[in-house]
């Protein structure tokens, strides 16, 4: 039987299944906990620990899906060129926002690590967490942390900022919605995107194109702020 | 379709051709990302050539990353033992950068 999961076409079929299944269940109960992912994820790992299947077996077919997301990245590019038009007119404003915002990102959450004594490889593996996680999967292979621990981390950060970011806004007083989709397209990437759709459309437009400037930001200067703060980049 | 494809992987393909030639600190994809979007603008290549592949691959993306997700359960001892420490740095992170964006944006735009 542990030959038949090791099979390429067992990890695509569940990995489809479970995803077609976590939007059906996301699509009947609206509730913001319930991601499609995060159900996809946890049905699979479940799967897995009760029939014994080593991750390394999924994986032979997991592959296959994750390969797309070289192409995914791509295709954003020519999302960002469809929307650019726009935010034409706050253009200044917004690339300002989404780089100190995604700036003070980066060096807040490796700074807080730090000064509560996390390991050098957790770190490196979360000094992305804002961004996409086909980006923030990429940075962390590049500075010699574990991708999983990022692509774990940087689902719950969107989620947290779908279900938390526009509340705790508001709360801060932030009331243009503008400022609410830019805010969760920088911190919170494509789950917080969906998020800032529900504001408005506007405000998803400026979330989503935040989420690709700040894909780019991160990715230009991780690498840089982990030698500077842990000084173990080569 | 097929056209459109070629395109998205012919980026992507340029993306790791010059990270691999020149050893520059970033990935190829996310050269890509930037390459295809200057094309676009220098109307180099043309916004119905290779919408019908990135609007397919936008759409499924996060289909893409459940493998990586499902991957953490390899890890998931390493990082339980940090829970508390990872939670509130990735929180307060991350309530920082909201509000930061946002307040930068709603003073200044017009």
């Amino acid at each position: 039987m542990q030959e038949f999961f090791q099979l390429p076409v067992f990890g695509v079929f569940i990995s489809i299944i479970a995803f077609a299944g976590g939007r059906q269940i996301r699509q009947k109960f609206d509730y913001v906990l319930l991601n499609p992912v995060l159900l996809a994820i946890l049905f699979i790992i479940s799967f897995l620990l009760i029939f014994n299947i080593d991750f390394e077996d999924y994986n032979r077919g997991g592959k296959f899906i994750s390969f797309f997301l070289g192409p995914s990245v791509v295709a954003l590019g020519v999302f960002f060129y469809e929307k650019y038009e726009e935010v034409k007119q706050n253009l200044k404003v917004f690339l300002l926002s989404v780089a100190v915002g995604g700036i003070s990102g980066i060096v807040t959450v490796i700074i807080f690590l730090m000064l509560l004594k996390v390991p050098g490889f957790i770190i490196e593996s979360l000094a992305a967490k804002s961004v996409t996680t086909p980006i923030a999967i990429e940075i962390t292979k590049l500075a010699g942390g574990i991708p999983e621990i990022t692509a774990g981390i940087v689902i719950a950060v969107g989620i947290f900022g779908n279900a938390f970011g526009p509340f705790i806004l508001k709360k801060l007083g932030v009331k243009s919605k503008i400022a609410i989709g830019t805010a969760l397209g920088t911190a919170a990437h494509g789950i917080g995107t969906a998020r800032a759709f529900e504001e408005s459309k506007l405000a998803g437009v400026y979330s989503g194109l935040a989420m690709c400037v700040n894909g780019i930001i991160t990715a230009l200067l991780t690498p840089y702020l982990l030698a500077l703060f842990l000084g173990n980049f080569t | 379709m097929l056209k459109a494809l070629a395109y998205i992987f012919g980026f992507l393909l340029l993306g790791e051709l010059i990270t691999y030639f020149f050893e520059i600190p970033i990935a190829g994809n996310i050269l890509g990302m930037f390459l295809i979007f200057i094309a676009l603008r220098l109307k180099i290549i043309k916004l119905q050539d290779v919408k019908p592949a990135s609007d397919k691959l936008i759409k499924y993306l996060v289909l893409f990353f459940i493998p990586y997700g499902v991957g953490l359960m390899v890890y998931f001892e390493i990082v339980a033992d940090y829970w508390m420490p990872i939670s509130i740095a990735v929180i307060a992170s991350t309530v920082i950068t909201l509000y930061i964006s946002a307040i930068i944006i709603e003073k200044l735009e017009r």
